[in-house]
């Protein structure tokens, strides 16, 4: 089985476009910069989460009509851009390669299926637009993001609602162990819709303000919700010897992942399913609970997921559970769908690599319910090892996937090379 | 190589417009019946065109037996019917298996359009403030896998490939990914889409959707029929199939998928993309170019699909593509979407077992350009050991499965 290297990433988030500003807002315990368009403040009561209010398609989208792309299409074809000039993939080493494209998400543009329906029937079938046809298809970010970067290899999408971004990864990874495909990119991406805030707003799961104006704080005894956000994240997957043959930046290497399903249907992730996925990346990976370093749990300050995760990483931890350092990002970008399990992932990669991880912005006291684990308040160092990342969706889906940061096995030698340490 | 297990198909189950169960539709598949007819299920007098492909007679509570049919999609009913028929058919008893490491893998083009459909439907009727009920419960096309992993009670991983009209040769390409892998024991892969007003608004402002006749690689050809439908493939380890006694239909050979990166809706002029599919496809396989049988084409009936990909398998198999026998079971089912090519990988299993190959319907004047062996209206008897199956979607997605007879 061949091994997967991470050669770079790509993000557009609310707290910018490169890795290393996402870690260090996160390490700062930032809040994320939403912001909500008036006429979506007026479906719902809560105040938190929204647009990425900076994002700017022609900063990264050049020399071509955006015209052709939604919203959803705009971010992941930035976050590709970055993410291919982060891992040194030029257009001309492009052309004579086919890269690949695995996105997880969860509604891909619903704002734009929902608009082509609502035009048809306020206007009539037959004025409907055929390029807004083509971005109704949930596959259409991959597609649009493939047509601009030249991206030929295998494309594919994956919806597993807010597990998506993590699902991706695993698939993609696979595809590169089993040596289907070299190099692709990988990761989640949804946008901030009115379509999909109505809905989560309607569903109840969305943060309670309670007339204040606090950002959802995960394993909190006041959580009554999450913030919805939006982002997408996409990060370069290569085979190992591949990504050194051509010289590539090394950053890290995605070990193992697992997943699960809680077929009791009543919209929950039981904590046994949450645990059988962190097992299976774990066994997957050929890891001992004892030897991962930190966590970056899915919990976004829903009153369940939150304490189920909580109660499946004591149990899969077994004992060790209080002693690894678990961090909780959604504390500060709040939950961005499929974006959410990329998301988490190049931000665990940052700590694996600068040592810190980000704390749990606002967690004073865990609810009653919270078993006891390290719950990161405050940033704090953390050992060299393996970073697990978590993901738990609404209705029984969850993911985990293990990663290594390069510098752990190489670096200790000052002058090794990553070739030389093969 | 020696170490990867082989994966084997061991159970077909699909409700289509014109059969729902394996029997039921390769009868009506063999003798060329087509499920066409004025759309039922919403009100067509402001388009140009009536035609669809729709399932008229499902009774979900036939197939539903778990979940409530009330509050679960069309989408996911007719896939809960396709696995439970699928599950049967490999004569597969729930009770002797680990649900932990079963999973379901599903393609789509549309999810659950009916819950997005109400909510602009609500929407455009001021009623805003009730739009959002009931969307995130229903509506995210994950829900399909779900209420199918729900339904059977499977706990091992759930995923949608929401890869549109290419959807069902995508997860069926996962799933015997997974098996490979040792992540699960079985796996129901397969597609499932129900009828759409969006989906059926966009083909017919592209001006795709044929008037009176779904004929493909006929010169005469004027569009697809957009359909319904869901079927699934119960795939499992080889070895545990002849451990358990079952039925094996074949064995999934590989897979190749590759993207155009050219255009949302248009193939490449040149079949680039879709050739390095059936390449990619053939390599993974082991399977020489003239071991190929029978493919079963995407053959929407569009005059520009059928085109392209007739140049495709030129290109692919040169010379040897007028030797293959090439058929579009479009023709009579319509294009049920992301399940379509589900159903297809059921019909070259089907094509295998029986050693028999479903004819192109309603191909009356052959197109010029399109000049292979399209099995015209008629079934044929013929050995069938190697069959493709190959399926284009919207975002440049192509995709070819290989199926090759299981050597005992």
């Amino acid at each position: 089985m061949k091994r997967v290297a991470i050669t770079g990433a790509g993000v557009i988030t609310s707290f910018g476009d490169s890795p290393a500003a996402l870690h260090s807002a996160l390490s700062d315990g930032e809040k994320a910069a939403y912001r909500l368009e008036d006429c979506e403040a007026g479906v719902s009561a809560c105040r938190q989460g929204g647009h990425i209010g900076s994002f700017q398609p022609e900063t990264y989208l050049k020399g071509k009509p955006l015209r052709a792309l939604d919203r959803t299409g705009r971010i992941v074809a930035s976050a590709a851009k970055l993410a291919l000039e982060n891992s040194g993939w030029t257009a001309e080493i492009l052309c004579k390669h086919d890269v690949g494209l695995v996105l997880g998400t969860m509604f891909g543009s619903v704002h734009t299926i929902s608009e082509f329906d609502r035009r048809g029937l306020t206007h009539g079938a037959s004025y409907v637009s055929p390029m807004d046809f083509a971005n109704t298809v949930l596959n259409a970010a991959a597609g649009q993001t493939a047509i601009w970067h030249n991206l030929r290899g295998i494309n594919s999408t994956i919806a597993c609602g807010a597990t998506s971004g993590l699902m991706a990864l695993g698939y993609a990874a696979d595809l590169i162990r089993h040596g289907s495909q070299t190099a692709l990119l990988a990761g989640g991406a949804d946008e901030f819709c009115f379509e999909a805030f109505c809905g989560f707003d309607q569903a109840g799961l969305l943060c309670r303000c309670n007339g204040h104006s606090e950002f959802p704080v995960p394993f909190s005894a006041q959580r009554s919700g999450f913030a919805l956000g939006e982002g997408a994240v996409l990060l370069m997957l290569e085979e190992w010897s591949a990504a050194v043959d051509r010289g590539a930046p090394i950053l890290g290497e995605i070990r193992g992942h697992g997943s699960s399903y809680d077929p009791a249907a009543n919209g929950e992730c039981g904590p046994e399913t949450i645990a059988q996925a962190m097992n299976s990346a774990l066994y997957d990976s050929g890891i001992r609970a004892a030897e991962v370093s930190c966590i970056s749990a899915s919990a976004n300050g829903s009153v369940f997921a939150d304490r189920n995760e909580a109660l499946a990483i004591r149990a899969a931890f077994n004992g060790s559970g209080d002693a690894v350092p678990v961090t909780a990002i959604k504390s500060m970008v709040g939950e961005a769908l499929g974006a959410s399990g990329a998301l988490q992932t190049v931000a665990l990669l940052q700590s694996l690599q600068t040592g810190v991880l980000p704390g749990i912005r606002g967690l004073e006291q865990p609810g009653p319910e919270i078993p006891a684990l390290n719950l990161c308040r405050r940033k704090q160092d953390i050992n060299a090892g393996f970073g697990l990342i978590n993901s738990v969706g609404f209705d029984g889906n969850a993911c985990s996937l293990m990663i290594s940061g390069v510098g752990l096995e190489f670096s200790r030698g000052n002058e090794i090379s990553v070739k030389a340490a093969l | 190589m020696n170490s990867v297990p082989s994966i084997v198909v061991t159970g077909l189950g699909m409700v289509t417009p014109i059969g729902t169960g394996r029997e039921e539709f390769w009868n009506a598949l063999i003798a060329g019946k087509c499920g066409f007819g004025p759309v039922q299920s919403f009100n067509t007098s402001g388009y140009s065109v009536h035609l669809g492909a729709e399932i008229l007679d499902f009774e979900p509570k036939d197939h539903v037996v778990r979940l409530r049919t009330r509050v679960i999609g069309r989408s996911s009913q007719l896939a809960i019917a396709a696995a439970r028929l699928a599950l049967t058919d490999a004569s597969l008893d729930l009770e002797t298996i680990d649900r932990r490491r079963a999973g379901v893998c599903v393609g789509t083009t549309s999810g659950e359009p009916h819950f997005i459909e109400r909510f602009d439907d609500r929407y455009v009727q001021g009623d805003i403030a009730n739009a959002g009920d009931g969307l995130i419960r229903g509506y995210p096309c994950h829900v399909v896998p779900s209420h199918v992993a729900a339904e059977l009670e499977f706990a091992g991983e759930t995923m949608m490939i929401p890869t549109a009209c290419a959807a069902g040769n995508y997860a069926i390409a996962h799933a015997s990914d997974v098996l490979r892998a040792g992540r699960a024991d079985i796996m129901l892969a397969g597609g499932a889409d129900c009828f759409s007003r969006i989906t059926y608004t966009g083909f017919a402002r592209l001006g795709a959707i044929a008037p009176e006749l779904c004929q493909p690689f006929d010169r005469n050809r004027k569009g697809m029929v957009p359909g319904e439908g869901a079927g699934f493939l119960l795939l499992e380890r080889k070895d545990q199939a002849i451990a358990r006694g079952a039925r094996i239909y074949c064995e999934v050979a590989g897979y190749g998928l590759s993207c155009d990166a050219h255009h949302m809706t248009a193939a490449h002029p040149q079949g680039e993309g879709a050739s390095r599919a059936m390449v990619m496809a053939l390599k993974q396989s082991g399977v020489a170019a003239e071991d190929v049988d029978y493919i079963s084409a995407h053959g929407t009936g569009t005059p520009t699909n059928d085109r392209l990909e007739t140049i495709a398998m030129k290109k692919t198999f040169g010379e040897l593509a007028y030797r293959i026998p090439v058929s579009s079971v479009k023709s009579m089912l319509g294009h049920t979407m992301g399940a379509a090519s589900a159903i297809e990988a059921a019909v070259c299993a089907l094509a295998i077992t029986h050693q028999q190959i479903p004819p192109t319907m309603n191909l009356h004047e052959q197109d010029p350009e399109c000049d292979l062996d399209f099995v015209p209206n008629q079934a044929r008897k013929r050995k069938v050991k190697v069959a493709m199956n190959n399926a284009y979607a919207f975002g440049g997605n192509n995709s070819s499965l290989l199926f090759r007879a299981s050597a005992a």
